[in-house]
C-alpha cells in the first residue's frame, strides 16, 4: 500500500466524516434556522381546505425537512413567523379560569379535541369532563365549537352548546371547571 | 395530526355514503409514511459505512492488509443498529431520527481506535480491549432495544422516582462493599466477580436523573416560590436546602472514599442543572458552585490524589511533576500525541497512540486526535454537540414537566461527561477519570449511554403524540 493511497484514503475518510455531520445538520436545518417564511402568506390567505395541504405539498420534495418541523412545533412555527393579521381566525387559546389559569396554547391548523383521554389535543382531567368532550374546528376562517355528547355539557358564553356553533373572539367557553377564550 | 388530515382529505367514503352526523366518529386508519424513519435509515447507512471504513482503515494503516475476521466486528455493530432501527419503526415510529446514526458513528470510531491500540500492543482474543468492546456494544444495543420495547411511556418512570433514588444510591455505594468492590488505578468504582468487572455508578447516573426529575416536579414550587431576597437574588429558605445538601454529601463521599473526582463532579453538576432548569433561579447555581468550589478547595488541601491532579494540571511540563509516579506523564504524552496529529492527523493506524497509558479508555480522545487530527476531533465534537442539542430539544418540546426535566437531565449528563473528559485531557480543567461517552473502552459506560439514548428516543416519540396541554383538575 503506497503512501499516496493511504493519504488519499485518510482525506476521504475525514471528508466522509464531515459529510455525515453536514447531512445531520441538513436534516435538522429547519430546526436550527426556522421554517422558510416565503410560503407563509399563501397559508394565511387561502381558505381552510387548502391550508393544511399547502405546507405538506411544499415540504414533500425535501423529505428531511417536513419531519423535523413536525417533530417540534410545526403548528407554532408558521404562526410565529409572521405578525398577527388584523382579521382571520383566532390563533391562541387562553385559559381564563381553572387550575391552569393563564396558560396559553397556539391553536393547531385545523382542529383541536378536548377531553379526558390522553389522545385529546387539550387534556382536561377533572370530574366534569367526558373522555371525548368537545372539539374545535376551523371552518372557513372561523372556529366552530362542537360538543361530543358530553355528560356535563360545554357552555359558550353561558349557553349550553347543542349544535356546532361559531365561536366569537374573546368569548368564554366553559368545560368542567376550566374556562377558556379564543384570541387572535 | 396526520391522521386527522388524512381523515379529512381521503374523504371518498364520506362523500359517497349518506352524510354522517357530527357526533358519529369517523375513523379511517391510513398507513402514515414513516418519513422520520426513512431519514434515519439514510443516515444510518452513512454511519455504518463510516464505522466499517474506520475499522478497515485501521487495519490497512497498521498492518498494510485488511484482516477479514476483524471486519466482522463492524458487521456486529451494523447489524444490531439496523435491528434497532427496524424495532423503532414498529414501537417508536415518531422518535428522533438523528440520535441513532450519531451514536453509531461515535461507537464505531471508538471500536476502530480501540482495535488500533490492540494492534499496537499485539494482543488478540479476549485479552484485547477491542473484542471486549464489541461484545459490550452488542449487549448495550440489545439492552437499549429492550428498554425501548419495555418502556412504552416515559411517565411510567415517574412512579418509580423514589425507588430510583434508592437504586441510584445503592449503585453508587456498591463498590465500597468489601468482597465485590474493586480498586482499579486508585479509584474504587468497580464491582467484580472473577475477571468480570462493572462500574455501577454509570447506571446510577440514569437512576439519579429519573429521581431528580420526579422529585423536582413535585418539589418545584417550594423550591422556586419562597425565599429571601439578598442582593437582587432570591435565595431559598434554609429548610429547602435539604436535598442539595444530601446530593452534595453524596458527591463528597464519592470524592473522599471512592477517590473519584469525575463522578462526584458529574452527579453534583447534574443535580444543580436540573434544579436550575426546574426552578429558573440563578441563586441555586451560585449556591451550588460555591459549595463545590469550597469542597474542592478543601479536598485539594486534604486529599493527596486531588492535590496531585491539580498540580499536574497547572504545572504539567515541570520535569519534576512529569517524572513522579501519578504525575503529569500521561497528560503530557496525550498532549504530545495531539500535537503529533496536527491538522489532519497521522491517519488511522499510522500514529503512536499506544505510548499514552490508558490510551483506549480515558485517553481515547488524544488517540483519535493523533490519528484523525484537529479536523477529526472537531467532527467528533460536532457529533456530540448535535446529539446533546437533540436531547435538549426533546426536553424543550416535551409537554409534561417530568419528561422535560428527564430529557434535559439525560442529555446534560452526557454533555457534562464530555466536557469533563475532553477538558481534562486537553488541560482545560484538572484531569479526572471518566469515560468518553460511546467512544471509550468500558462496558458499563456503553450500556448506560445506550440506555440514555433509548430513553431519549422514547421521549421524543411520546413528545410527538402528546397533547398540547394537560389540565389536571
Amino acid at each position: 500500500m503506497s503512501e499516496l493511497t493511504l493519504l488519499i484514503l485518510r482525506l476521504v475518510f475525514l471528508a466522509v466524516l464531515w459529510a455525515f455531520v453536514f447531512a445531520v445538520v441538513y436534516a435538522l436545518r429547519s430546526d436550527l434556522f426556522g421554517q422558510r417564511v416565503r410560503r407563509q402568506p399563501e397559508v394565511a390567505a387561502s381558505p381552510f381546505p387548502s391550508a393544511p395541504v399547502a405546507p405538506v405539498a411544499s415540504a414533500a420534495p425535501v423529505a428531511a425537512e417536513a419531519p423535523e418541523t413536525e417533530l417540534i412545533q410545526a403548528p407554532k412555527a408558521p404562526v410565529r413567523a409572521q405578525p398577527p393579521p388584523a382579521d382571520g381566525p383566532a390563533r391562541r387559546l387562553v385559559i381564563t379560569s381553572g387550575p391552569k389559569q393563564g396558560l396559553e396554547i397556539d391553536l393547531p391548523t385545523e382542529q383541536l379535541t378536548i377531553g379526558r383521554s390522553s389522545e385529546s389535543g387539550l387534556v382536561i382531567r377533572d370530574d366534569y369532563t367526558s373522555t371525548h368532550h368537545a372539539r374545535l374546528m376551523l371552518w372557513n376562517d372561523g372556529w366552530m365549537l362542537q360538543d361530543l355528547d358530553s355528560t356535563n355539557g360545554t357552555y359558550l358564553a353561558g349557553q349550553r352548546v347543542t349544535v356546532p356553533t361559531l365561536i366569537p373572539l374573546n368569548t368564554p367557553i366553559k368545560i368542567g371547571t376550566t374556562s377558556f377564550e379564543l384570541r387572535r | 395530526m396526520p391522521q386527522n388530515s388524512s381523515a379529512l382529505t381521503a374523504g371518498a367514503p364520506i362523500e359517497a355514503g349518506p352524510r354522517p352526523t357530527f357526533t358519529t366518529s369517523i375513523r379511517i386508519r391510513l398507513r402514515v409514511p414513516a418519513r422520520l424513519r426513512n431519514v434515519e435509515f439514510g443516515l444510518l447507512l452513512i454511519a455504518c459505512i463510516i464505522a466499517t471504513g474506520s475499522i478497515a482503515l485501521v487495519q490497512l494503516g497498521a498492518t498494510g492488509t485488511i484482516d477479514p475476521s476483524v471486519l466482522t466486528y463492524s458487521a456486529v455493530l451494523d447489524l444490531l443498529v439496523l435491528v434497532m432501527h427496524f424495532t423503532l419503526r414498529v414501537v417508536a415510529a415518531q422518535a428522533d431520527p438523528l440520535i441513532l446514526p450519531i451514536i453509531t458513528v461515535l461507537n464505531g470510531l471508538g471500536i476502530a481506535e480501540i482495535c488500533r491500540i490492540d494492534l499496537a500492543k499485539h494482543v488478540s482474543g479476549w485479552d484485547s480491549a477491542g473484542v471486549r468492546q464489541i461484545v459490550w456494544t452488542g449487549m448495550a444495543i440489545i439492552i437499549a432495544i429492550a428498554t425501548i420495547i419495555w418502556i412504552r411511556n416515559h411517565r411510567v418512570l415517574q412512579r418509580y422516582s423514589y425507588i430510583s433514588m434508592f437504586v441510584g444510591i445503592v449503585l453508587l455505594l456498591l463498590p465500597m462493599l468489601p468482597l465485590i468492590g474493586r480498586t482499579i488505578n486508585g479509584a474504587r468504582l468497580w464491582v467484580g466477580i472473577g475477571s468480570f468487572t462493572f462500574q455501577p455508578g454509570e447506571l446510577g447516573k440514569i437512576a439519579l436523573a429519573v429521581f431528580f426529575a420526579g422529585y423536582l416536579v413535585s418539589a418545584r414550587d417550594s423550591l422556586s416560590m419562597v425565599g429571601r431576597r439578598v442582593l437582587g437574588m432570591t435565595f431559598p429558605r434554609a429548610r429547602d436546602l435539604g436535598p442539595i445538601l444530601v446530593v452534595f454529601a453524596a458527591s463528597m463521599i464519592v470524592l473522599i472514599f471512592q477517590r473519584d473526582l469525575g463522578t462526584s463532579l458529574l452527579y453534583f453538576g447534574l443535580f444543580l442543572v436540573m434544579l436550575y432548569v426546574a426552578t429558573g433561579r440563578a441563586s441555586w447555581i451560585i449556591l451550588g458552585v460555591t459549595m463545590f468550589i469550597g469542597g474542592a478547595l478543601v479536598a485539594n488541601q486534604l486529599l493527596t490524589y486531588v492535590h496531585g491532579r491539580v498540580e499536574s494540571w497547572l504545572d504539567a511540563f515541570n520535569p519534576k511533576i512529569y517524572d513522579t509516579s501519578g504525575g503529569s506523564y500521561q497528560l503530557v504524552q496525550g498532549l504530545f500525541g495531539l500535537a503529533h496529529g496536527g491538522l489532519i492527523g497521522t491517519g488511522l493506524g499510522l500514529g503512536r497512540p499506544d505510548l499514552v497509558p490508558l490510551a483506549e479508555s480515558d485517553y481515547i480522545i488524544p488517540s483519535l486526535g493523533e490519528e484523525l487530527g484537529l479536523v477529526g476531533i472537531f467532527a467528533i465534537l460536532a457529533l456530540y454537540l448535535l446529539f446533546i442539542s437533540r436531547g435538549f430539544r426533546i426536553g424543550f418540546a416535551g409537554q409534561d414537566d417530568f419528561g422535560r426535566l428527564l430529557g434535559v437531565g439525560l442529555s446534560f449528563v452526557i454533555a457534562l461527561q464530555v466536557f469533563i473528559v475532553i477538558g481534562g485531557v486537553t488541560r482545560v480543567i484538572p484531569l479526572t477519570g471518566l469515560t468518553t461517552p460511546f467512544l471509550a473502552a468500558g462496558g458499563s459506560s456503553l450500556v448506560a449511554n445506550w440506555i440514555i439514548a433509548a430513553l431519549l428516543l422514547r421521549l421524543s416519540d411520546t413528545v410527538r403524540n402528546q397533547p398540547r396541554a394537560v389540565i389536571e383538575g
